[in-house]
């Protein structure tokens, strides 16, 4: 491990508060195959109970968009020994939601700590087998549909992401957003494709089970054994989603919308969640635009006056995703010669390696952020499950190390790949509102 | 499969939440000093609260822009070397404008404070508005607020408050975008002057604050600093329209947003801690009487809340969804029916009884680790309310029969009584 350079006011105390941070945890495997994990924080009277299926929108049929999320809603409909779900949790003093992305199906519940055996009779139950009737399905359906009009059809720059992933995607499952392609893949949705699904992803053996907050490890194992371990183990569909062949030449398409202000997005594909690149890209990501003394906020926004709000973060998912660059121009600016400033600076750190002082920054920055976000038990929860879907929940405790490790030569290297030509894509989101500018 | 799963667990009830008052003290420049020592790891939130938000403003928008400009500069130091040591530390500083109240908050490792807080004392004390940077900040703020004005969501919500208090009341958003092209650079310096000073703030110390940091923070900020500016303005007229319904045409909308409500008692009357669990029942949490109806049943919309939304000097019912612009008559028939059967049909004890219980682990939570509890005491002290408070609360949770909610329902679900914005296709 490198040391951190010139850690003249970044002391040494300071970064082994970090380490002394880790999250602690134990993990087992049951016999069907389900990956336990615990974390004790006695700091907190709750516990939370949170499931991660390995099963998101890339699992999909491209001709059935959407389905692992209408799929969510539906698992609150009850199970087989459930009638009512949501009342069982508040019952019980909880509270619950989930989440689904491109990789993945989360699923949590939050309630006092003496309260733990609700949760887990609810989630093991929703994991034997939910109760799916036509009824529920039609509502679902029409919420959902009532979801994506609200989130993306009609909300200024909501479509953003679907022409993006498609433009970026020729092969890959991130073609699609989560919400799915358009509603008449959920409005097609039966409850013959329901059951389906359910029996080719939902299984002990394609889950993680993390249980953390007031609990000791063993107390949270025997339950876990008590209330999952019948759960027969299932056969599961292999994941068909192929690699994104290498892009050759750039890619540009143009959308005018009903919207008040000029932007673009520009995506570069870029490595997996697990590789060190990802986090290399991390950092770049931060040295350009996080933090009011980030290089766009400085000469973009403030000296040059171009933009109002510039950006660059990554897309995140766990297979290799996208490195984003984005940004309103301010009032009187052309949309184009903003891109060309942006593509500029962004060019610099391919050509000109960063200074000691800034990399230390920006890793003091991660470090801090890394610490100051993990506080609490659910967040860890959730954290640890999706570390354990990629492969292994012991990588969230070697985060800091590997931020720490990067050197201006990686970046400069990495940079260089990202921003190569032909790996580039972009669209440009026009007003209408205010056309010859 | 196993009997056992046949029947739910048995469940606890949340038996007793500590509410522990934080340690107050009066630092000799008259900011309220509270301590929540507590937490698992070396991290500290400071939180300033400044009576200095809308209400206090002597024209439109100068709070927020003042706000803005807290972290722009000071006589010694630009925007960029500020900016720049609070990131070097890895610190998250936010200036927030609120109605009542802003804020200034940091969130540091413990270890990083010698270096932090004498930067944000020279901050709040000696803002320098430097008018390159208040220029960006008007032209970013104006660019949110045009896009803002396209979401069907924010148009109702930001029309029924402008309709129910009044053009000219602090409580009410400004009309347009247009608005930010009237505030001065002069005007949000006066605002910060008259406004942020040490008589004039509270402070809550939350998570590792040990003997150390509290010495440092009655180094940095107990002195007195600044003018506290004689202001008397209790009351402001609220002057509601007396039209109580608006459409708000948006051609393009394919869902329409809807807002429904009305001023209640504030947390000072003896109805609003019941008013708060009738409206709970009625649309506050995933099962209530509208999400039932509306999503679980019809499929309608994709979520609609109800709330109480508490000022310091005010207090305001609302109901608010987004929904297929077809069906918009439906909904809103569809609420009023709720509210009606509120008025008309006792809540059965099946419905209440997990709802007490939810409620009081929501309760149980806000007091869980010193950030959840900085917060809730700082709302309570900001209402002007006393610790007594929780208790009443928790009684109300425990102990309202469907009795008193039903006559809670007759005394301020009254349709007459409700004012209306929906935005979107006609």
């Amino acid at each position: 491990m490198t040391k951190i350079t010139a850690g003249k006011l970044y002391d040494e105390e300071a970064i082994r508060s970090i380490f002394d941070c880790m999250i602690q945890f134990d993990k087992i495997k049951l016999a069907n195959g389900l990956t336990v994990i615990v974390h004790t924080d006695q700091s907190t009277p709750f516990v939370a109970v949170n499931v991660c299926y390995n099963v998101g929108s890339k699992h999909e049929d491209p001709d059935k968009t959407g389905f692992a999320h209408l799929f969510e809603h539906l698992t609150f409909g009850g199970s087989l020994h459930v009638t009512d779900f949501d009342m069982a949790v508040q019952r019980a003093g909880g509270a619950n939601n989930a989440f689904t992305s491109n990789d993945l199906t989360n699923y949590y519940i939050t309630l006092p700590a003496n309260n733990i055996e609700t949760a887990m009779w609810l989630e093991s139950d929703r994991m034997l087998g939910p109760k799916f009737s036509k009824k529920g399905l039609d509502v679902q359906k029409k919420v959902v549909i009532e979801e994506f009009r609200q989130r993306n059809l009609n909300k200024p720059y909501g479509d953003v992401w679907h022409i993006l992933r498609d433009l970026a995607y020729k092969v890959h499952p991130y073609r699609w957003p989560t919400i799915g392609l358009v509603p008449e893949h959920i409005e097609s949705a039966t409850l013959k494709d329901v059951k389906d699904f359910f029996f080719h992803h939902y299984a002990p053996n394609n889950a993680v089970l993390v249980i953390s907050g007031n609990i000791t490890t063993s107390e949270a194992f025997k339950l876990a054994e008590k209330w999952f371990a019948d759960i027969p183990y299932r056969e599961i569909d292999p994941y068909t989603g192929k690699p994104e062949p290498r892009q050759e030449s750039d890619r540009e398409i143009t959308v005018n919308r009903d919207v008040p202000i000029d932007t673009f997005y520009v995506a570069w594909h870029m490595g997996a969640r697990n590789e060190k690149e990802f986090y290399i890209l991390d950092l770049l990501s931060d040295i350009l635009s996080n933090g009011s003394s980030s290089r766009f906020e400085v000469r973009l926004v403030k000296e040059q006056k171009l933009f109002t709000e510039a950006d660059a973060y990554l897309s995140g998912e766990n297979e290799p995703g996208l490195f984003i660059a984005t940004g309103k121009a301010s009032h009187g600016v052309d949309i184009h010669l903003a891109r060309e400033k942006m593509l500029e600076e962004i060019m610099m750190t391919v050509e000109t390696p960063i200074t000691a002082y800034e990399l230390e920054k920006v890793k003091n920055r991660v470090e801090a952020d890394l610490l100051l976000n993990e506080i609490g038990y659910l967040e860890k929860a959730i954290q640890l499950a999706s570390f354990e879907i990629m492969g292994d929940a012991s990588e969230i405790n070697r985060q800091g190390e590997k931020y720490r490790d990067i050197t201006a030569a990686d970046l400069l290297a990495t940079a260089g790949k990202l921003f190569r030509k032909g790996n580039r894509n972009t669209l440009n989101y026009l007003s209408l509102q205010n056309p010859g500018k | 499969m196993s009997s056992f799963r046949k029947i739910a667990p048995p469940v606890h009830s949340v038996e007793k939440i500590d509410f522990i008052e934080p340690i107050h003290q009066l630092l000799p420049g008259g900011t309220s000093f509270f301590t929540l020592y507590g937490g698992t790891q070396e991290v500290v939130k400071l939180d300033f609260s400044f009576k200095a938000g809308n209400w206090y403003e002597q024209s439109k928008l100068e709070s927020i822009m003042a706000a803005s400009m807290i972290a722009e500069g000071t006589s010694g130091k630009s925007a960029r070397e500020i900016a720049d040591r609070i990131d070097f530390y890895g610190a998250q500083l936010s200036t927030v404008p609120y109605y009542d109240n802003n804020y200034v908050s940091l969130l540091a490792l413990k270890k990083h404070l010698p270096h932090l807080l004498p930067l944000l004392a020279e901050i709040m004390q000696d803002a320098s508005f430097p008018e390159n940077e208040f220029e960006i900040a008007r032209q970013k703020r104006k660019q949110r607020a045009l896009v803002d004005a396209e979401k069907v969501g924010l148009v109702a919500q930001r029309n029924f408050m402008r309709n129910l208090m009044g053009e000219g009341h602090p409580y009410a958003p400004v009309a347009s975008p247009d608005a930010y092209d009237e505030v001065t650079l002069e005007g949000a310096k006066s605002h910060y002057i008259r406004h942020y000073c040490s008589a004039n703030a509270t402070l809550f110390a939350s998570g590792d604050v040990d003997g150390d940091v509290q010495k440092l923070i009655v180094q940095n900020f107990g002195t007195n600093w600044g003018t506290p500016y004689p202001f008397k303005k209790d009351q402001i007229q609220v002057a509601s329209s007396a039209e109580k319904n608006i459409f708000i045409e948006r051609d393009n909308a394919n869902q329409n947003a809807v807002t429904i409500g009305k001023r209640v008692p504030t947390q000072h009357h003896p109805d609003s801690a019941g008013l708060k669990l009738l409206t709970t029942i009625f649309g506050g949490y995933f099962g209530s009487r509208l999400m039932s109806n509306l999503r679980e049943e019809k499929g309608l919309t994709y979520g609609i809340h109800a709330s109480v939304v508490s000022f310091v000097r005010d207090a305001i019912f609302m109901i608010h969804a987004e929904v297929t612009a077809e069906k918009t008559e439906e909904a809103i028939r569809e609420i009023f029916f709720e509210m009606k059967r509120l008025q008309e049909e006792l809540v059965p004890e099946s419905e209440l009884e997990p709802l007490r219980s939810f409620l009081l682990g929501r309760m149980l939570e806000d007091f869980d680790g010193p950030f959840a509890r900085s917060q809730s005491f700082s709302s309570l002290y900001e209402a002007d309310l006393e610790v007594g408070y929780f208790d009443k609360i928790i009684h109300t949770i425990k102990t309202t029969t469907p009795e008193q909610i039903r006559e809670l329902a007759r005394t301020y679900f009254d349709p007459e009584s409700m004012y209306m914005v929906a935005a979107g296709k006609k």
